[in-house]
C-alpha cells in the first residue's frame, strides 16, 4: 500500500512526519499550480466547488507516482465536504484508477469500531511498535503546531519588519527545508531553529502597519493555493494578517466537539448574528470578524469557493458585522477561473480605504 | 394576527398544509402570488448575489409580503430525519433574510427533529400567534389530512422522469412553465414523488454511504429505480445555478444511469427563453428518435471519429 493525502497546506507536513514515523510508503502531493487544478477540473462535476476539484487534481498526479490509497477525512454535512469520498471514489472508478480510500469520519456517523477498523487499516500497514506508532503521532501534532505557529508568527512580523521581506523569505526557506527532512525528530529541530530565526528578525514596533483577519471557508484557509497565495501578497504590502482557521485548530476543535467544550469563544462572539449551526465554518467566519474587531484588527478578508453555501450565509450575516461592529468586510469567492489581476485589484483597493481610514481616525 | 405565506421554496408544495394550519389556529393568512418578474427583482436587489435562485426568489416574496402582514413565515429548518437535512440554506435562512431586508419582523420557529420535529414546530409557531397546544394539535391533525401538490402529467408516449427540488419543479415562472413546455413536445413527465420511499431508500442503499441531504436521497433513488424498472424514456434534471446539492446529486444519477438520455437543465435570474427552448426541444427529438428507432444507436457513428466524413 502506498498512501497518499490531498494537498492541504500545513496538514500535508504533519502527514509526511506520521507516515515517516510509520515507515510506511507514501507520496505527499506537490504545491498545487494551475495544472494539477486543470487535471481535477477535467473529471470534477462542473459546478463542485473548487476544493474538490484541487483535491481530485491531487490525487490523480499521486495516482500517477504510485499512490494507492487515499487517506481523507469525512464528515456528515450539511456542506457538500461530506459527500466528497463517494463522489471522488465514483469518478476514479470511472476513471478505472485503481485508488482506494480510508475516510476516517466521526465516531457518531460510522461507530466507534468502524474508525478503529480505518484506522488500523493504515497502522497495520506499519511494522513499527506501538510505542513508535505514538511517538510518529506525537512528532506529526508537534511539527503541525510548530509549523502553524511559524506560519503565524511571520504573518504579524511582516508588519513590523525592518528589513522588508525577511518574514516572507524565512517562511519559504522553512518549507523549503522540512519538507526534504525524513525524520520527524529532524523537521521538530528544523522547525525550531526557524522559530528562532523568526524571532531574531529585526522589527520596528512603533510602526502601525494596516491588520487584517482573514476567514473563511477551511480549505481556502489552510491551502495557499486555494486563496492565490493572499497571505503572502499581504506579507508583500507590509499588512498583518491572522487567521483562525488552521489544521491545528480544526484537530482541536474536532477532539473537543463531543463534550461540547469546542470553541466556547466562538459560540459566544457570533450568537447574536448567526444563532445556529449552518455546516462548514460558517460560524467561525462571523465570530472571527467579531473577535478579530475587539482585538484591534482593521479590517476582514472573507474567502471562500465559489458557491460555497455555508459561506454564502456568512457573507449575508457579514454585512450585518460591518454595519454594527464597524469591522470592514470585504468578500472573495474564488474558482478556477479566478484572475489575479483582478483579485489583486480588489485587495489593494480594500487595503487603501483601511490605510486611508486609519490616517483619518474614525468614521466610515 | 395576520401570517405572510411567501409563495417559494417549500412552501410551494406544501402551500395548502400551512394555509389550513394558519387557519385552524385562528390568524389571517396574507399570501404572495405567484412568482413574477417584480418578485423576482426585488429578490435579486435585497438578497446576497452568490445565493441561488430560489433563494433569491425567497427573499422577494419576502419583501413583497413585508408591509402586508404581521409577521412572515420563514423557519428555520435544520434537521428533517435523523441525519438528514436539507441544505444550509435551510438552516440560515431566517439569518440572511433579517440581513438582507430590514425591518422585517419574521415567524422563525425551529424545526429540528433531534428536538421534537414538526410538533414543536407547531406549538411554538402557535404561540406565536396566539392560540394554545390544543389547538395547535388539532390544527396541525386538520393540517396534515392535506396533500401536498403533486406535478406529474401523463398520458404520453413519451416520459421522462422530471427531478430537482420541488421548489424548483413548482414555481412556474422560475422554470419557464417546463412541464407545459415538454407536454407541448409530446412529452409526459413522471415525478419523484410517484416512487415509493421503500423503493427509493433501496437504490440509496447501493451508495457508499446514504446522501445526508434528503432531497438527494430521494431524488436519486427515485430516479435510479425508475431507471431501473423502466418506466421513463429519459430523465430532465432541473437545477438552480451554483445549487450545491445539485451539483452532486446530478452526477450520482448520471453515473448511475451510465449512457442512459439525461439532460441537465440550469435556470437562474438571467435564463433566457429561447435556449432553455432549443435544448428541450433537441432533447425531445432525441427521445422521439429513439423511441421509433428501438433504442439502437448507430453502430457507424461509435466507430467513425469525429472530422472523418461521418456525414
Amino acid at each position: 500500500m502506498v498512501i497518499t493525502v490531498p494537498r492541504f497546506g500545513t496538514a500535508c507536513l504533519a502527514a509526511k512526519v506520521l507516515f515517516d514515523g510509520l515507515r510506511i510508503p507514501y507520496v505527499i502531493p506537490e504545491k498545487l499550480n494551475n495544472e494539477t487544478i486543470k487535471a481535477g477540473c477535467l473529471v470534477s462535476p462542473e459546478e463542485i466547488c473548487l476544493p474538490f476539484k484541487a483535491m481530485m487534481g491531487s490525487i490523480l498526479e499521486c495516482s500517477e507516482k504510485g499512490a494507492d490509497t487515499v487517506l481523507i477525512t469525512g464528515s456528515c454535512g450539511p456542506c457538500r465536504f461530506g459527500e466528497y469520498p463517494e463522489l471522488s471514489q465514483k469518478l476514479l472508478k470511472s476513471l478505472k484508477k485503481d485508488v482506494g480510500m480510508i475516510v476516517i469520519d466521526s465516531p457518531s456517523a460510522i461507530g466507534a469500531r468502524e474508525l478503529l477498523r480505518r484506522i488500523r487499516a493504515l497502522t497495520g500497514q506499519s511494522g513499527r511498535s506501538g510505542f513508535a506508532k505514538v511517538r510518529a503521532l506525537a512528532d506529526s501534532l508537534r511539527a503541525l503546531s510548530l509549523a502553524d505557529g511559524i506560519a503565524a508568527g511571520a504573518r504579524i512580523a511582516a508588519g513590523y519588519e525592518i528589513e522588508k521581506g525577511a518574514a516572507k523569505k524565512l517562511l519559504r526557506e522553512c518549507e523549503k527545508e522540512v519538507f526534504r527532512l525524513t525524520e520527524g525528530a529532524a523537521v521538530i529541530k528544523a522547525l525550531k531553529s526557524c522559530r528562532r530565526k523568526l524571532r531574531a528578525i529585526k522589527t520596528d514596533p512603533s510602526k502601525d502597519p494596516v491588520k487584517i483577519a482573514l476567514a473563511g471557508e477551511i480549505y481556502s484557509m489552510i491551502e495557499p493555493f486555494a486563496n492565490l497565495y493572499i497571505e503572502e501578497k499581504l506579507m508583500d504590502r507590509g499588512v498583518c494578517s491572522k487567521r483562525l482557521i488552521t489544521p491545528g485548530w480544526w484537530l482541536k476543535d474536532l477532539a473537543l466537539k463531543p463534550l461540547g467544550l469546542n470553541s466556547l469563544k466562538i459560540k459566544r462572539a457570533c450568537g447574536k448574528y448567526l444563532p445556529s449551526r449552518v455546516g462548514g465554518h460558517a460560524k467561525e467566519t462571523v465570530a472571527h470578524a467579531v473577535i478579530s474587531r475587539k482585538e484591534g484588527f482593521d479590517g476582514v478578508i472573507q474567502i471562500y469557493p465559489l458557491g460555497c453555501m455555508p459561506e454564502i450565509i456568512a457573507k449575508s450575516v457579514l454585512s450585518a458585522v460591518q454595519e454594527e461592529e464597524g469591522m470592514p468586510v470585504l468578500s472573495l469567492a474564488i474558482d478556477e477561473m479566478t484572475g489575479e489581476a483582478g483579485y489583486e485589484t480588489r485587495i489593494d483597493a480594500f487595503l487603501d480605504m483601511l490605510e486611508a481610514k486609519k490616517k483619518r481616525g474614525a468614521g466610515f | 394576527m395576520v401570517v405572510g405565506i411567501p409563495g417559494a421554496l417549500l412552501f410551494l408544495k406544501y402551500r395548502r398544509f400551512v394555509e389550513t394550519f394558519f387557519l385552524e389556529l385562528g390568524a389571517e393568512i396574507a399570501a404572495s402570488p405567484q412568482t413574477n418578474k417584480k418578485i423576482l427583482d426585488e429578490g435579486v436587489k435585497y438578497c446576497v448575489d452568490d445565493a441561488c435562485l430560489p433563494v433569491k426568489v425567497f427573499h422577494g416574496h419576502a419583501a413583497w409580503l413585508k408591509d402586508r402582514c404581521d409577521c412572515i413565515l420563514a423557519p428555520r429548518i435544520l434537521h428533517i430525519e435523523k441525519k438528514e437535512y436539507i441544505c444550509p440554506m435551510f438552516c440560515g435562512l431566517p439569518d440572511m433574510l433579517r440581513e438582507s431586508i430590514p425591518g422585517l419582523r419574521l415567524l422563525d420557529a425551529i424545526y429540528d427533529s433531534r428536538r421534537g420535529g414538526l410538533k414543536k414546530w407547531a406549538y411554538e409557531t402557535a404561540k406565536i400567534v396566539g392560540a394554545d397546544k390544543r389547538r395547535a394539535d388539532r390544527a396541525l391533525r386538520a393540517a396534515l389530512e392535506k396533500a401536498p401538490e403533486s406535478a406529474a402529467s401523463a398520458g404520453r408516449a413519451v416520459r421522462v422522469a422530471l427531478i430537482g427540488h420541488d421548489y424548483n419543479i413548482f414555481d412556474r415562472f422560475a422554470n419557464m412553465d417546463v412541464i407545459k413546455k415538454l407536454g407541448a413536445l409530446g412529452i409526459g413527465t413522471v415525478s419523484a414523488d410517484e416512487v415509493s420511499d421503500a423503493d427509493a431508500a433501496k437504490e440509496t442503499g447501493t451508495l457508499m454511504k446514504r446522501p445526508f441531504w434528503h432531497f438527494a436521497a430521494k431524488h436519486y433513488g427515485a430516479c435510479v429505480h425508475l431507471y431501473k424498472s423502466g418506466l421513463i424514456d429519459g430523465v430532465v434534471y432541473l437545477s438552480a445555478f451554483c445549487c450545491g446539492v445539485d451539483s452532486v446529486t446530478a452526477d450520482l444519477i448520471r453515473d448511475a444511469l451510465g449512457g442512459f438520455p439525461m439532460m441537465v437543465l440550469k435556470i437562474d435570474e438571467h435564463t433566457g427563453e429561447a435556449g432553455f427552448d432549443t435544448r428541450l426541444e433537441a432533447f425531445a427529438d432525441m427521445l422521439h428518435r429513439r423511441k421509433t428507432s428501438g433504442n439502437n444507436r448507430s453502430e457507424v457513428r461509435d466507430c467513425v471519429p469525429c472530422g472523418e466524413g461521418a456525414f
